[in-house]
């Protein structure tokens, strides 16, 4: 059996980490997969799917981190009019921090629950809002 | 506060009724792979760089393309669904037979609070006298007409019409109306900063972002286009920031300004005084 079911989220900062687990662990249960597969996938190239504990110490080191790694004003490439947008891309250090985070993770499920880490929790992290996001969440597995 | 004086509401999901019309503005305004938007998202943008209002750009293209990007009464219907947000502005085709008429309708019946022309696109000259009577009816009304100036992105846009020097001899004509010309003039921002210095009733905005970052272009801009002090010492009541929404995304402008060095009436003239003295015609001493 495979479900794909959609979160959606709009962002209202620059950057921001959203919490996605609850929603995840319901499209899991609510699916009737009872062991399996759940892949969390983002449909966007400038947000990351982060698995980390939630805390917002955690929080704003990984992301001190990703901005000394990729600072806002270095000479990007991509810092040009897109004629096929009829817009400007100027984004390159969403791509980049979305690159490096990773678009999609997976956990396995059992009992009809994901299987994880006490402290590990699921994150859409938009690098480039704000803007109205979209996860796809796919259960694969027996219902049995 | 923060006014963006230039966005294109193309997306916005009231007037997004249906794909024959959404396609026609995408491909006359020249801009894709966006969608129409929710009022959530919409002021999440606004919200993020302060902006506590944006105007709205319509473009009748009538009689050179059999349509409009965003007609008069969409810009008024998005007004009224947003009070205190959005400030509609009002567009006709100098080329249209009922072009007078339909300004007064627009200004008088639908309220809309300035008018919107673009020649590049709707292919007249500024001084062109079709357009002569548009300019009186907005003087008489004490409204603001804002002028795309510059280079256009828009496809079938010859930018001679652009020519800030083709504007002159209308704002010769014309000493009491407020006139606003778009992105500088881009590339034509000395000719743009020898009318405002000119000319005390001629305006422009900041939506000029044709090459590298917002930080890169908006430093360029100001520092080197232009001397670093030209703008707080020579026309510094005369400048509105603007995004050109959908075109630039408004805070990545904002921010891009908010770190060109200037004073603080400066800047407060360009984020907000500016336009509330070009939209009103008085000055605004306090945010009230």
């Amino acid at each position: 059996m495979v479900v794909l079911k959609e979160i959606r989220h709009l962002s209202k900062s620059v950057e921001e980490y959203f919490n996605i687990t609850e929603e995840v662990r319901r499209i899991v249960k609510e699916s009737g997969v009872m062991n399996g597969l759940v892949a969390v996938i983002t449909a966007h190239t400038t947000t990351g799917i982060m698995v980390n504990e939630a805390l917002p110490c955690v929080e704003r080191d990984i992301s001190d981190l990703l901005e000394r790694t990729v600072p806002p004003d270095a000479p990007y490439a991509h810092a040009h009019f897109l004629p096929d947008y009829g817009a400007t891309g100027n984004n390159s250090q969403g791509h980049l921090k979305g690159m490096l985070m990773g678009n999609h993770c997976m956990f396995p499920v059992a009992g009809g629950q994901i299987v994880c880490g006490g402290a590990q929790e699921i994150y859409l992290v938009d690098f480039d809002g704000p803007q109205a996001r979209k996860v796809y969440v796919e259960v694969m597995g027996e219902t049995e | 506060m923060v006014i963006d004086m230039h966005l294109h509401p193309i997306f916005y999901k009231p007037v997004c009724t249906d794909e024959e019309t959404l396609k026609f503005r995408m491909d006359q305004f020249g801009v894709w792979k966006q969608g129409p938007m929710d009022w959530d998202e919409i002021f999440a943008e606004m919200d993020v760089c302060g902006i506590e209002k944006s105007v709205m750009l319509p473009v009748d293209l009538t009689t050179t393309a059999g349509g409009m990007i965003i007609s008069n009464d969409e810009s008024a219907e998005l007004e009224r669904l947003q009070p205190g947000r959005m400030i509609g502005f009002a567009s006709v085709d100098p080329h249209r037979g009922d072009a007078a008429t339909e300004l007064v309708r627009a200004l008088d019946e639908l309220g809309l609070h300035g008018l919107s022309l673009h020649p590049s696109k709707q292919k007249f000259h500024p001084d062109d006298p079709a357009a002569e009577e548009l300019y009186r009816i907005c003087e008489e009304r004490n409204v603001p007409v804002i002028m795309h100036a510059g280079m256009s992105w828009e496809p079938d846009a010859p930018a001679k019409y652009g020519d800030p020097l083709q504007f002159e001899e209308m704002i010769m004509r014309h000493p009491d109306l407020r006139i606003c010309l778009t992105h500088f003039a881009w590339p034509w921002v000395r000719e743009m900063v020898m009318l405002m210095i000119k000319y005390p009733n001629v305006y422009t905005d900041t939506s000029v972002l044709y090459l590298d970052s917002p930080e890169e272009s908006m430093m360029r801009l100001f520092t080197v286009d232009m001397g670093p002090r030209w703008f707080e010492r020579g026309f510094s009541k005369q400048v509105m920031f603007a995004s050109n929404t959908p075109r630039f995304r408004a805070f990545k402008l904002k921010r891009a300004l908010d770190k060109v060095p200037m004073r603080k009436d400066a800047r407060d003239g360009l984020y907000y005084k500016n336009a509330l003295r070009f939209l009103y015609g008085k000055e605004y001493d306090s945010e009230d």
